[in-house]
Protein backbone atom coordinates (compact mmCIF):
# COMPACT_ATOMS: atom_id res chain seq x y z
CA UNK A 1 0.00 0.00 0.00
CA UNK A 2 1.45 3.32 -1.05
CA UNK A 3 -0.44 6.60 -1.12
CA UNK A 4 2.54 8.74 -2.05
CA UNK A 5 2.14 8.51 -5.86
CA UNK A 6 -1.29 10.18 -5.45
CA UNK A 7 0.19 13.26 -3.86
CA UNK A 8 1.04 15.01 -7.11
CA UNK A 9 -2.61 14.69 -8.22
CA UNK A 10 -3.97 16.60 -5.28
CA UNK A 11 -4.96 19.59 -7.39
CA UNK A 12 -6.98 17.40 -9.75
CA UNK A 13 -8.66 15.79 -6.75
CA UNK A 14 -9.58 19.16 -5.30
CA UNK A 15 -10.91 20.35 -8.67
CA UNK A 16 -12.90 17.15 -9.02
CA UNK A 17 -14.38 17.58 -5.57
CA UNK A 18 -15.36 21.16 -6.43
CA UNK A 19 -17.09 20.03 -9.62
CA UNK A 20 -18.92 17.37 -7.62
CA UNK A 21 -20.07 20.01 -5.14
CA UNK A 22 -21.14 22.37 -7.93
CA UNK A 23 -23.10 19.62 -9.62
CA UNK A 24 -24.78 18.67 -6.35
CA UNK A 25 -25.71 22.19 -5.30
CA UNK A 26 -27.00 23.20 -8.74
CA UNK A 27 -29.09 20.06 -9.09
CA UNK A 28 -30.37 20.42 -5.52
CA UNK A 29 -31.45 24.06 -5.92
CA UNK A 30 -33.03 23.49 -9.33
CA UNK A 31 -34.60 20.27 -8.09
CA UNK A 32 -36.07 22.01 -5.04
CA UNK A 33 -37.65 24.66 -7.24
CA UNK A 34 -39.11 21.88 -9.39
CA UNK A 35 -40.22 20.21 -6.17
CA UNK A 36 -42.16 23.21 -4.83
CA UNK A 37 -43.68 24.04 -8.22
CA UNK A 38 -44.55 20.40 -8.86
CA UNK A 39 -46.10 19.98 -5.41
CA UNK A 40 -48.26 23.06 -5.98
CA UNK A 41 -49.30 21.72 -9.38
CA UNK A 42 -50.12 18.30 -7.91
CA UNK A 43 -52.36 19.91 -5.30
CA UNK A 44 -53.84 22.27 -7.89
CA UNK A 45 -57.01 22.14 -9.93
CA UNK A 46 -55.56 21.89 -13.44
CA UNK A 47 -56.02 18.23 -14.28
CA UNK A 48 -53.76 17.97 -17.37
CA UNK A 49 -50.97 19.65 -15.39
CA UNK A 50 -51.43 17.14 -12.56
CA UNK A 51 -51.12 14.27 -15.06
CA UNK A 52 -48.02 15.83 -16.55
CA UNK A 53 -46.34 16.18 -13.15
CA UNK A 54 -47.42 12.69 -12.14
CA UNK A 55 -45.98 11.27 -15.37
CA UNK A 56 -42.73 13.16 -14.85
CA UNK A 57 -42.37 11.83 -11.29
CA UNK A 58 -43.02 8.23 -12.26
CA UNK A 59 -40.71 8.45 -15.26
CA UNK A 60 -37.75 9.80 -13.34
CA UNK A 61 -38.21 7.71 -10.21
CA UNK A 62 -38.57 4.44 -12.08
CA UNK A 63 -35.68 4.62 -14.54
CA UNK A 64 -31.92 4.52 -13.82
CA UNK A 65 -30.47 7.98 -13.40
CA UNK A 66 -27.41 6.91 -15.40
CA UNK A 67 -29.66 6.41 -18.41
CA UNK A 68 -31.32 9.78 -17.75
CA UNK A 69 -27.90 11.43 -17.96
CA UNK A 70 -27.11 9.50 -21.16
CA UNK A 71 -30.36 10.59 -22.75
CA UNK A 72 -29.72 14.26 -22.02
CA UNK A 73 -26.11 14.00 -23.22
CA UNK A 74 -26.38 11.63 -26.18
CA UNK A 75 -29.99 11.73 -27.34
CA UNK A 76 -31.08 15.34 -26.97
CA UNK A 77 -28.43 16.53 -29.49
CA UNK A 78 -30.39 14.59 -32.12
CA UNK A 79 -33.24 16.97 -31.41
CA UNK A 80 -30.98 20.00 -31.59
CA UNK A 81 -30.21 20.43 -27.89
CA UNK A 82 -26.49 19.92 -27.49
CA UNK A 83 -25.16 20.32 -23.96
CA UNK A 84 -21.59 19.91 -22.65
CA UNK A 85 -21.03 17.07 -20.17
CA UNK A 86 -21.34 19.13 -16.98
CA UNK A 87 -24.47 20.94 -18.13
CA UNK A 88 -26.07 17.72 -19.39
CA UNK A 89 -25.39 16.01 -16.06
CA UNK A 90 -26.71 19.04 -14.14
CA UNK A 91 -29.95 19.02 -16.14
CA UNK A 92 -30.48 15.28 -15.74
CA UNK A 93 -29.67 15.29 -12.02
CA UNK A 94 -31.91 18.33 -11.43
CA UNK A 95 -34.81 16.50 -13.03
CA UNK A 96 -33.97 13.37 -11.02
CA UNK A 97 -33.77 15.26 -7.72
CA UNK A 98 -36.86 17.28 -8.64
CA UNK A 99 -38.94 14.14 -9.13
CA UNK A 100 -38.21 13.01 -5.58
CA UNK A 101 -38.59 16.54 -4.19
CA UNK A 102 -42.11 16.91 -5.57
CA UNK A 103 -43.35 13.97 -3.54
CA UNK A 104 -41.43 14.96 -0.42
CA UNK A 105 -42.64 18.57 -0.49
CA UNK A 106 -46.18 17.56 -1.30
CA UNK A 107 -46.19 15.30 1.74
CA UNK A 108 -44.90 18.27 3.73
CA UNK A 109 -47.68 20.53 2.43
CA UNK A 110 -50.30 17.86 3.14
CA UNK A 111 -49.06 17.58 6.72
CA UNK A 112 -50.16 21.15 7.51
CA UNK A 113 -53.73 21.12 8.90
CA UNK A 114 -56.33 22.58 6.52
CA UNK A 115 -57.68 24.87 9.23
CA UNK A 116 -54.42 26.83 9.00
CA UNK A 117 -55.31 27.75 5.41
CA UNK A 118 -58.81 28.71 6.48
CA UNK A 119 -57.47 30.88 9.29
CA UNK A 120 -55.23 32.71 6.82
CA UNK A 121 -58.07 33.25 4.35
CA UNK A 122 -60.29 34.57 7.11
CA UNK A 123 -57.71 37.24 7.91
CA UNK A 124 -58.07 38.51 4.35
CA UNK A 125 -54.80 37.12 2.97
CA UNK A 126 -54.42 36.21 -0.69
CA UNK A 127 -53.82 32.65 -1.85
CA UNK A 128 -50.14 33.36 -2.43
CA UNK A 129 -49.74 35.02 1.00
CA UNK A 130 -51.37 32.05 2.71
CA UNK A 131 -49.07 29.68 0.81
CA UNK A 132 -45.89 31.64 1.42
CA UNK A 133 -46.40 32.68 5.05
CA UNK A 134 -48.66 30.06 6.58
CA UNK A 135 -48.38 26.83 4.60
CA UNK A 136 -44.79 26.73 3.36
CA UNK A 137 -42.73 27.19 6.57
CA UNK A 138 -44.29 24.28 8.51
CA UNK A 139 -44.36 22.20 5.31
CA UNK A 140 -40.64 22.74 4.75
CA UNK A 141 -39.91 21.81 8.32
CA UNK A 142 -41.79 18.54 7.93
CA UNK A 143 -40.12 17.84 4.59
CA UNK A 144 -36.65 18.87 5.73
CA UNK A 145 -35.29 15.52 7.04
CA UNK A 146 -36.35 13.71 3.85
CA UNK A 147 -34.98 16.46 1.61
CA UNK A 148 -31.60 16.41 3.33
CA UNK A 149 -31.20 12.63 3.10
CA UNK A 150 -32.22 12.83 -0.56
CA UNK A 151 -29.57 15.52 -0.96
CA UNK A 152 -26.87 13.12 0.28
CA UNK A 153 -28.07 10.51 -2.21
CA UNK A 154 -27.79 13.18 -4.90
CA UNK A 155 -24.24 14.01 -3.82
CA UNK A 156 -23.23 10.35 -4.16
CA UNK A 157 -25.24 10.04 -7.39
CA UNK A 158 -23.24 12.79 -9.11
CA UNK A 159 -20.52 10.14 -9.61
CA UNK A 160 -22.68 8.88 -12.50
CA UNK A 161 -21.76 12.03 -14.40
CA UNK A 162 -18.29 10.52 -14.85
CA UNK A 163 -19.82 8.30 -17.52
CA UNK A 164 -20.31 11.28 -19.84
CA UNK A 165 -16.84 12.53 -18.88
CA UNK A 166 -17.87 15.40 -16.65
CA UNK A 167 -14.80 16.29 -14.62
CA UNK A 168 -16.21 15.41 -11.24
CA UNK A 169 -14.50 13.48 -8.47
CA UNK A 170 -15.11 9.94 -9.67
CA UNK A 171 -14.03 10.77 -13.20
CA UNK A 172 -10.82 12.30 -11.82
CA UNK A 173 -10.32 9.11 -9.80
CA UNK A 174 -10.49 7.01 -12.95
CA UNK A 175 -7.93 9.25 -14.57
CA UNK A 176 -5.50 9.02 -11.63
CA UNK A 177 -5.98 5.28 -11.39
CA UNK A 178 -5.10 4.86 -15.07
CA UNK A 179 -1.91 6.84 -14.54
CA UNK A 180 -0.73 5.27 -11.26
CA UNK A 181 -2.28 1.77 -11.33
CA UNK A 182 -2.98 2.27 -7.60
CA UNK A 183 -6.66 1.21 -7.62
CA UNK A 184 -7.01 0.53 -3.94
CA UNK A 185 -5.33 3.74 -2.86
CA UNK A 186 -7.20 5.92 -5.34
CA UNK A 187 -10.63 4.56 -4.52
CA UNK A 188 -9.92 4.57 -0.79
CA UNK A 189 -9.09 8.26 -0.99
CA UNK A 190 -12.13 9.01 -3.16
CA UNK A 191 -14.41 7.15 -0.77
CA UNK A 192 -12.98 9.11 2.13
CA UNK A 193 -13.61 12.38 0.28
CA UNK A 194 -17.24 11.45 -0.53
CA UNK A 195 -17.71 10.30 3.06
CA UNK A 196 -16.28 13.53 4.45
CA UNK A 197 -18.44 15.65 2.15
CA UNK A 198 -21.60 13.71 3.03
CA UNK A 199 -20.95 13.93 6.76
CA UNK A 200 -20.12 17.63 6.51
CA UNK A 201 -23.40 18.30 4.71
CA UNK A 202 -25.30 16.36 7.35
CA UNK A 203 -23.71 18.46 10.09
CA UNK A 204 -24.38 21.64 8.11
CA UNK A 205 -28.03 20.69 7.56
CA UNK A 206 -28.47 19.94 11.24
CA UNK A 207 -27.21 23.43 12.10
CA UNK A 208 -29.34 25.07 9.40
CA UNK A 209 -32.35 23.12 10.62
CA UNK A 210 -31.87 24.32 14.18
CA UNK A 211 -31.51 27.92 13.01
CA UNK A 212 -34.39 27.90 10.53
CA UNK A 213 -37.01 25.92 12.45
CA UNK A 214 -36.95 27.37 15.92
CA UNK A 215 -40.60 27.12 16.85
CA UNK A 216 -41.58 24.36 19.30
CA UNK A 217 -43.18 21.20 17.91
CA UNK A 218 -46.85 20.53 18.53
CA UNK A 219 -47.34 18.57 21.71
CA UNK B 1 -80.49 48.66 7.24
CA UNK B 2 -79.21 45.88 9.46
CA UNK B 3 -75.47 45.13 9.53
CA UNK B 4 -76.15 41.51 8.61
CA UNK B 5 -79.17 40.52 6.56
CA UNK B 6 -79.83 36.86 5.95
CA UNK B 7 -82.71 36.03 3.61
CA UNK B 8 -84.12 32.55 3.07
CA UNK B 9 -80.73 30.84 2.95
CA UNK B 10 -80.52 27.20 1.89
CA UNK B 11 -77.39 25.06 2.05
CA UNK B 12 -76.94 21.39 1.20
CA UNK B 13 -73.96 19.16 1.81
CA UNK B 14 -74.28 16.11 -0.45
CA UNK B 15 -77.81 14.90 0.24
CA UNK B 16 -78.20 16.59 3.60
CA UNK B 17 -79.96 19.95 3.62
CA UNK B 18 -78.30 21.71 6.54
CA UNK B 19 -79.98 25.10 6.18
CA UNK B 20 -83.62 25.08 5.13
CA UNK B 21 -84.52 28.70 4.60
CA UNK B 22 -82.88 30.76 7.32
CA UNK B 23 -83.67 34.47 7.66
CA UNK B 24 -82.09 36.64 10.30
CA UNK B 25 -81.11 40.28 10.80
CA UNK B 26 -78.34 41.47 13.09
CA UNK B 27 -78.15 45.17 13.91
CA UNK B 28 -74.95 47.08 14.51
CA UNK B 29 -73.74 46.70 18.10
CA UNK B 30 -75.95 43.69 18.72
CA UNK B 31 -74.76 40.51 20.46
CA UNK B 32 -76.59 37.56 18.95
CA UNK B 33 -76.11 34.08 20.29
CA UNK B 34 -77.10 31.09 18.20
CA UNK B 35 -77.92 27.99 20.20
CA UNK B 36 -79.18 24.58 19.17
CA UNK B 37 -78.29 20.92 19.02
CA UNK B 38 -75.39 19.53 17.00
CA UNK B 39 -76.38 19.36 13.36
CA UNK B 40 -78.96 22.13 13.62
CA UNK B 41 -76.95 24.18 11.11
CA UNK B 42 -75.67 26.92 13.41
CA UNK B 43 -71.96 26.58 12.56
CA UNK B 44 -72.74 26.31 8.86
CA UNK B 45 -74.76 29.52 9.04
CA UNK B 46 -71.83 31.27 10.72
CA UNK B 47 -69.41 30.00 8.04
CA UNK B 48 -71.76 31.25 5.32
CA UNK B 49 -71.67 34.77 6.80
CA UNK B 50 -67.98 35.20 5.94
CA UNK B 51 -68.13 33.11 2.75
CA UNK B 52 -66.22 30.10 4.04
CA UNK B 53 -69.23 28.25 2.66
CA UNK B 54 -71.35 29.59 -0.16
CA UNK B 55 -75.12 29.42 0.03
CA UNK B 56 -77.13 27.40 -2.49
CA UNK B 57 -80.01 29.89 -2.60
CA UNK B 58 -81.20 32.95 -0.76
CA UNK B 59 -78.74 35.68 0.08
CA UNK B 60 -76.58 37.11 2.83
CA UNK B 61 -75.66 40.78 2.94
CA UNK B 62 -73.14 42.34 5.28
CA UNK B 63 -73.09 46.14 5.35
CA UNK B 64 -75.30 45.95 2.28
CA UNK B 65 -72.77 43.93 0.30
CA UNK B 66 -73.84 40.56 -1.01
CA UNK B 67 -71.64 37.78 0.37
CA UNK B 68 -70.48 34.76 -1.61
CA UNK B 69 -67.26 32.84 -2.20
CA UNK B 70 -66.55 34.56 -5.54
CA UNK B 71 -67.41 38.09 -4.49
CA UNK B 72 -65.00 40.60 -6.05
CA UNK B 73 -63.72 42.01 -2.76
CA UNK B 74 -63.59 38.80 -0.78
CA UNK B 75 -60.21 39.59 0.81
CA UNK B 76 -61.25 43.13 1.78
CA UNK B 77 -64.57 41.80 3.04
CA UNK B 78 -62.87 39.23 5.28
CA UNK B 79 -60.68 41.92 6.77
CA UNK B 80 -63.89 43.51 8.06
CA UNK B 81 -65.40 40.29 9.41
CA UNK B 82 -63.34 38.48 12.02
CA UNK B 83 -63.91 34.84 12.87
CA UNK B 84 -62.59 32.86 15.82
CA UNK B 85 -62.64 29.08 15.63
CA UNK B 86 -63.04 26.27 18.11
CA UNK B 87 -59.47 25.06 17.41
CA UNK B 88 -57.77 28.51 17.82
CA UNK B 89 -55.80 27.99 14.58
CA UNK B 90 -52.83 30.07 15.63
CA UNK B 91 -49.85 29.76 13.29
CA UNK B 92 -47.40 27.52 15.22
CA UNK B 93 -44.29 28.79 13.41
CA UNK B 94 -44.88 32.44 14.32
CA UNK B 95 -44.53 34.06 17.71
CA UNK B 96 -47.58 35.71 19.23
CA UNK B 97 -46.58 39.15 17.93
CA UNK B 98 -46.16 37.90 14.36
CA UNK B 99 -49.38 35.89 14.54
CA UNK B 100 -51.15 39.16 15.23
CA UNK B 101 -49.26 41.49 12.90
CA UNK B 102 -48.90 39.19 9.86
CA UNK B 103 -52.26 40.02 8.29
CA UNK B 104 -52.28 43.77 9.13
CA UNK B 105 -48.80 44.06 7.57
CA UNK B 106 -49.45 41.91 4.48
CA UNK B 107 -52.74 43.63 3.74
CA UNK B 108 -51.16 47.06 4.16
CA UNK B 109 -53.37 48.04 7.07
CA UNK B 110 -50.43 49.25 9.14
CA UNK B 111 -46.77 50.14 8.65
CA UNK B 112 -43.96 48.03 9.99
CA UNK B 113 -42.93 50.64 12.55
CA UNK B 114 -46.35 50.50 14.20
CA UNK B 115 -46.75 46.72 14.17
CA UNK B 116 -45.44 45.98 17.64
CA UNK B 117 -47.51 48.75 19.20
CA UNK B 118 -50.60 47.30 17.54
CA UNK B 119 -49.79 43.82 18.90
CA UNK B 120 -49.26 45.28 22.38
CA UNK B 121 -52.55 47.13 22.17
CA UNK B 122 -54.73 44.17 21.19
CA UNK B 123 -52.90 41.83 23.58
CA UNK B 124 -53.60 44.25 26.41
CA UNK B 125 -57.28 44.09 25.50
CA UNK B 126 -57.25 40.32 25.98
CA UNK B 127 -55.00 40.52 29.04
CA UNK B 128 -51.92 38.89 27.51
CA UNK B 129 -49.50 41.77 26.96
CA UNK B 130 -46.73 39.77 28.65
CA UNK B 131 -47.01 36.93 26.08
CA UNK B 132 -46.07 38.99 23.04
CA UNK B 133 -42.79 37.10 22.51
CA UNK B 134 -44.09 33.61 23.29
CA UNK B 135 -44.63 30.79 20.81
CA UNK B 136 -48.25 29.60 20.57
CA UNK B 137 -47.22 26.16 21.83
CA UNK B 138 -46.05 27.69 25.07
CA UNK B 139 -49.54 28.99 25.88
CA UNK B 140 -52.51 27.27 27.48
CA UNK B 141 -55.63 26.67 25.39
CA UNK B 142 -57.39 29.63 26.94
CA UNK B 143 -54.44 31.90 26.24
CA UNK B 144 -54.19 30.65 22.66
CA UNK B 145 -57.86 31.42 22.13
CA UNK B 146 -57.41 34.92 23.55
CA UNK B 147 -54.48 35.48 21.17
CA UNK B 148 -56.73 34.28 18.32
CA UNK B 149 -59.28 36.91 19.38
CA UNK B 150 -56.54 39.56 19.58
CA UNK B 151 -55.40 38.54 16.07
CA UNK B 152 -58.91 39.28 14.80
CA UNK B 153 -59.11 42.56 16.72
CA UNK B 154 -55.89 43.72 15.06
CA UNK B 155 -57.80 43.89 11.78
CA UNK B 156 -60.35 46.24 13.43
CA UNK B 157 -63.32 44.20 12.17
CA UNK B 158 -66.84 45.61 12.00
CA UNK B 159 -68.28 42.24 12.93
CA UNK B 160 -66.94 39.27 14.87
CA UNK B 161 -68.07 35.68 14.50
CA UNK B 162 -67.34 33.11 17.21
CA UNK B 163 -67.71 29.44 16.34
CA UNK B 164 -67.91 27.44 19.59
CA UNK B 165 -64.75 29.13 20.79
CA UNK B 166 -64.81 27.59 24.26
CA UNK B 167 -65.75 24.03 23.28
CA UNK B 168 -62.16 22.79 23.02
CA UNK B 169 -61.08 24.30 26.32
CA UNK B 170 -60.67 22.73 29.73
CA UNK B 171 -63.53 23.95 31.95
CA UNK B 172 -61.26 26.07 34.13
CA UNK B 173 -60.05 28.00 31.06
CA UNK B 174 -63.49 28.86 29.67
CA UNK B 175 -64.04 31.80 32.02
CA UNK B 176 -61.03 33.84 30.89
CA UNK B 177 -62.13 33.66 27.23
CA UNK B 178 -65.74 34.55 28.02
CA UNK B 179 -64.55 37.52 30.06
CA UNK B 180 -62.65 38.89 27.05
CA UNK B 181 -65.71 38.46 24.87
CA UNK B 182 -67.89 40.16 27.44
CA UNK B 183 -65.53 43.14 27.48
CA UNK B 184 -65.69 43.35 23.68
CA UNK B 185 -69.48 43.26 23.86
CA UNK B 186 -69.45 46.18 26.29
CA UNK B 187 -67.29 48.16 23.86
CA UNK B 188 -70.01 47.88 21.25
CA UNK B 189 -68.57 45.21 18.92
CA UNK B 190 -71.21 43.50 16.82
CA UNK B 191 -70.93 39.81 17.62
CA UNK B 192 -72.55 36.62 16.41
CA UNK B 193 -71.73 33.59 18.50
CA UNK B 194 -72.42 29.94 18.22
CA UNK B 195 -72.04 28.57 21.72
CA UNK B 196 -73.01 25.98 24.25
CA UNK B 197 -72.33 28.41 27.09
CA UNK B 198 -75.87 29.07 28.28
CA UNK B 199 -74.68 31.33 31.08
CA UNK B 200 -72.96 33.61 28.59
CA UNK B 201 -75.95 33.52 26.25
CA UNK B 202 -78.24 34.49 29.09
CA UNK B 203 -76.08 37.27 30.58
CA UNK B 204 -74.35 38.96 27.65
CA UNK B 205 -76.42 38.44 24.53
CA UNK B 206 -79.10 40.88 23.40
CA UNK B 207 -80.86 38.15 21.53
CA UNK B 208 -80.93 34.37 21.45
CA UNK B 209 -81.57 32.54 18.21
CA UNK B 210 -82.57 28.91 18.64
CA UNK B 211 -81.90 26.85 15.54
CA UNK B 212 -83.52 23.49 15.00
CA UNK B 213 -83.40 21.22 11.95
CA UNK B 214 -81.87 23.90 9.74
CA UNK B 215 -84.35 26.62 10.63
CA UNK B 216 -84.59 29.54 13.02
CA UNK B 217 -87.08 27.91 15.35
CA UNK B 218 -87.49 30.64 17.89
CA UNK B 219 -85.74 33.87 18.81
CA UNK B 220 -85.98 36.71 21.28
CA UNK B 221 -84.35 38.37 24.29
CA UNK B 222 -82.64 35.87 26.59
CA UNK B 223 -84.80 36.55 29.63
CA UNK B 224 -87.97 35.82 27.72
CA UNK B 225 -86.63 32.86 25.78
CA UNK B 226 -85.16 31.03 28.73
CA UNK B 227 -88.14 31.72 31.01
CA UNK B 228 -90.97 31.13 28.54
CA UNK B 229 -89.94 29.04 25.56
CA UNK B 230 -92.82 28.92 23.08
CA UNK B 231 -91.91 25.67 21.36
CA UNK B 232 -91.51 22.25 23.00
CA UNK B 233 -88.20 21.83 21.06
CA UNK B 234 -86.63 24.86 22.76
CA UNK B 235 -88.06 23.85 26.13
CA UNK B 236 -86.48 20.42 25.86
CA UNK B 237 -83.20 21.90 24.61
CA UNK B 238 -83.02 24.27 27.57
CA UNK B 239 -83.85 21.45 29.96
CA UNK B 240 -81.10 19.24 28.49
CA UNK B 241 -78.53 22.05 28.48
CA UNK B 242 -78.89 22.71 32.21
Amino acid sequence: MNFLPLWRYQNQLIDGAIVTLELTVIAALAGLLIGVAGAVALNGRITPLRWLVRGYIELFRNTPSLIQIFIVFFVLPTFGLKLPAFEAAAVALSLYFGAYSVEIIRAGLDSVPKNQIEAGQCLGLSGWQVFRHILLPPALRNAYPAVTSQFVLLLLGTSLASQVAADELFHVAGFIESRTYRSFEVYAVICAVYFAMAMSFKALFAIIGLAAFRWPRRR
Amino acid sequence: MALVEIRDVHKTFGKVEVLKGVSLDVEEGEIVTIIGRSGSGKSTLLRCINALESVDSGEIRVEGQKVHARMPDLKKFRQRVGIVFQAFNLFPHLKVERNITLAPLLTGRIEKAKARALAEDVLTRVGLADKIDAWPEQLSGGQQQRVAIARCLAMAPHLMLFDEVTSALDPELVGEVLKVMEAMAKQGMTMILVTHEMGFARNVANRIVFMHQGRVWEQGPPAKLFANPETPELASFIASAK
